[in-house]
């Protein structure tokens, strides 16, 4: 081998080390846009199916394509019109569809504010105060998280048929029962996350504002709460949601058109074999969707941001 | 402004630690007084005892001759300054400054001209509008005086408000709050594990260990007469030399023995000290400040002297430090070990000197002047400012004083 030719040798892997590097901008990283791509088309696909239903004229879902046949606004007409549906066991309007939504807004947006400001006000003694029972009390509300609430249903009901016989106002098919039994259902992991949130809030900033002349209430909206904003943010949103798709418990609460929330009063048009409204009923998931991906909008920016920056030494 | 009156306060912790023993201390009005002492000494405990957010086992704290008990943090007129600070990272500078006046309903103009005035003094006034974040340490710091000096209280309470800035910031910023104190003129009480800050900000000096008040004296007094052999290590860097002694009475007066070597006690110093010739015939605890050290070959005048082997010299330009090996048997009670080891991981390294026991050599510092020629390994003689012996008793650890007369 002559000296030209060995060097020849050395220098080719440089080359071709060289090409590879230029060309890593796809050919190493292709795998991540195929693990991306599946993401998306799993996160996509069943909304590609509500939004074809819901444009889609044709009622049946087992018939319809993807990419329906003809675009049509029925579905959206039919909700918010005065047609009659007659389904196995009932027949009901569907102008009930603005009713089911103001009646799941009030439920899910005042689950979400009291559930926001009753797990802070708990997580704040939790996390500050030392009192007996401190212990107990934690661990008490994290064993009853670990039952779902759905075993309860049938003692929920009765408890809510019975407290309806003295106070009407929370009784059976009232919207504050609805409320108050959905608070109940996730005052502990909330109060836990938002105890942990609290804990790394530094304390001598409570200190400072007490011995600056904040009594602890001040210290409480003042300087602590601002400071909780990203989980108070989280927590919102989570109990807003899971409010807006909660089924069972309302089905049992609530009994008339007029107190049924977007779940319990959709179900009417899925409920019957051979009867079904796919069309109305994807129509009317889709216009649940819209609150909650604005709430999440707008939350998206306490969520994101990193309040407690600089509060200390950094 | 007020004075700060402790009477006997004690304070024990849930868990039975006992952080604070039967304190008692007078902090006159204006004055800027320093609790100084090792981690654990029960400094914060009592400053946090002032401002209310640690209840009082026993004893009385009064502000202004009002006993504050039971009085909440607000109640009781005072501002406090956190080691980290604890600014309201929500809230911008000029409201971090201003937050105490408007929860005192303070009215918006006074609110603003009183900022004003306090961003001023500290040099603050082009960040006003900023958030805590977007400041450096030594800003935030500033805030943290800031929103402390707005108000006007009647004591300040700082605590360690230097230790998390860098070395050469810190220097700056203890002139500047000593500068802003002596402005404003209102009673502080400050709390450091650093005796440089205690002897360089402090009208007066508290040092405490244990939860007990050790000695409270202007710094200059601490220095040169302290009441034990705690504050004699704890007070000066390097510290003083302490070693074990042999008093002895002969024709020429009182002597101590260290090792084989003697040295002379000035006639003076004995009459000064009427307890001296007790311990003739015993041992004590014997205290040489570096500086009270010089290179023999320097000072031509004779003088007492010691002999010794350099170990290592630390030359800092307008001194040279040397480690200069005697033999003597040095005094490694635990007052001194625990003066002397400031930082929480040297504790181990402590507890080591202490089980290897009592050697028969010792290491003294001497602050030599910057012509001293001495190297590692010479065999030089020390020359000992016998006038600035200081003594202490071996057992109790308790100074053997002058006397007042």
């Amino acid at each position: 081998m002559s000296t030209a030719e060995r060097q020849a040798e050395l220098a080719l892997p440089s080359v071709a080390e060289r090409r590879r590097k230029k060309r890593s901008g796809f050919a190493d990283n292709w795998w991540r846009h195929l693990v991306a791509l599946i993401g998306v088309v799993i996160a996509l696909f069943p909304v590609a199916y509500i939004v074809s239903a819901a444009f889609n004229g044709d009622n049946s879902l087992s018939g319809s394509s993807l990419i329906p046949r003809q675009l049509t606004l029925d579905n959206f007409r039919s909700l918010f019109g005065t047609q009659r549906h007659t389904t196995g066991h009932a027949t009901f309007q569907n102008a009930h569809y603005l009713s089911w939504f103001g009646n799941s807004m009030i439920v899910a947006g005042g689950t979400a504010l009291l559930t926001v400001l009753l797990s802070a006000l708990a997580a704040y003694a939790f996390s500050r105060f030392r009192f007996r029972g401190r212990r107990m009390g934690m661990l008490t509300l994290l064993l009853i998280q670990m039952f779902p609430q759905l075993l309860a249903v049938v003692a929920i009901y009765l408890i809510v048929l019975n407290t309806g016989d003295v106070f009407r106002f929370i009784g059976l098919n009232t919207l504050p029962a609805l409320i108050i039994v959905y608070l109940g259902g996730a005052m502990g992991v909330n109060t836990w996350l938002m105890k942990g949130f609290f804990d790394t809030i530094p304390s001598e900033l409570d200190e400072s504002a007490r011995v600056d002349g904040a009594t602890p209430a001040q210290v409480f909206w003042g300087v602590v709460l601002p400071l909780a904003a990203p989980v108070l943010a989280v927590i919102a949103l989570i109990s807003f949601i899971s409010t807006l798709n909660e089924f069972v418990i309302a089905s049992v609460i609530l009994e008339t058109q007029q107190k049924f929330t977007l779940p319990v009063g959709l179900w009417q048009f899925i409920d019957q074999k051979y009867s079904e409204h796919w069309g109305p009923f994807a129509a009317g998931v889709l216009i649940a969707a819209i609150p909650a991906a604005l709430l999440f909008a707008f939350l998206q920016r306490y969520i994101v941001e990193g309040l407690t920056q600089g509060a200390v030494k950094g | 402004m007020a004075e700060v009156i402790f009477d006997k306060v004690e304070k024990v912790y849930d868990n039975d630690v006992h952080a604070v023993h039967d304190l008692s201390l007078e902090i006159r009005d204006g004055e800027f007084v320093v609790l100084v002492g090792p981690s654990g000494c029960g400094k914060t405990t009592a400053l946090r005892m002032v401002a209310g957010l640690e209840e009082i086992t026993d004893g009385k704290v009064s502000i202004g001759g009002r006993v504050v008990n039971d009085l909440t943090p607000k109640e009781r007129d005072i501002a406090m300054v956190f080691q980290n600070y604890a600014l309201y990272p929500h809230l911008s500078v000029s409201d971090n400054i201003g937050f105490g006046l408007r929860l005192r309903k303070t009215p918006k103009n006074v609110v603003e001209e009183r900022v004003a005035w306090a961003a001023k003094l500290l040099g603050l006034t082009p960040y006003l509008n900023r958030r805590p974040k977007e400041l450096s340490g030594g800003q935030r710091q500033r805030v943290a005086m800031g929103r402390a000096i707005v108000r006007q209280p009647q004591v300040f309470l700082m605590d360690e408000p230097l230790s998390n800035l860098d070395a050469k910031l810190r220097v700056q910023m203890r002139a500047e709050i000593a500068r802003i104190q002596h402005e404003v003129g209102v009673t502080t009480i400050y709390v450091t594990h650093d005796q440089v800050e205690a002897m360089t900000m402090g009208d007066r000096v508290a040092v405490m260990r244990r939860g007990e008040l050790q000695q409270m004296a202007e710094p200059h007094k601490l220095y040169n007469a302290p009441n034990n052999l705690f504050v004699a290590s704890f007070i000066g860097s390097p510290a003083m030399n302490i070693v074990e002694a042999d008093v002895m009475r002969g024709d020429g007066g009182v002597a101590v023995r260290i090792g084989d070597q003697e040295l002379p006690v000035p006639e003076d110093v004995v009459r000064r000290r009427p307890a001296l010739s007790g311990y003739a015939g015993r041992k004590l605890a014997l205290g040489i400040r570096p500086e009270h050290l010089e290179d023999g070959i320097l000072s031509r005048n004779g003088g007492a002297r010691l002999k010794g082997r350099v170990l290592i010299t630390e030359a800092l330009g307008s001194e040279i430090l040397a480690h200069v090996e005697v033999k003597a048997t040095p005094v490694v009670t635990e007052d001194v070990v625990e003066g002397a080891v400031v930082d929480e991981a040297e504790h181990e390294i402590a507890a080591d000197l202490l089980e290897s026991g009592n050697g028969d050599r010792s290491t003294f510092v001497g602050r030599f002047d910057p012509s001293s020629q001495v190297r590692p390994d010479d065999e030089i003689e020390l020359v000992v400012d016998t006038e600035k012996l200081q003594f202490f008793d071996l057992e109790t650890g308790h100074a053997i004083h002058e006397s007042a007369v």
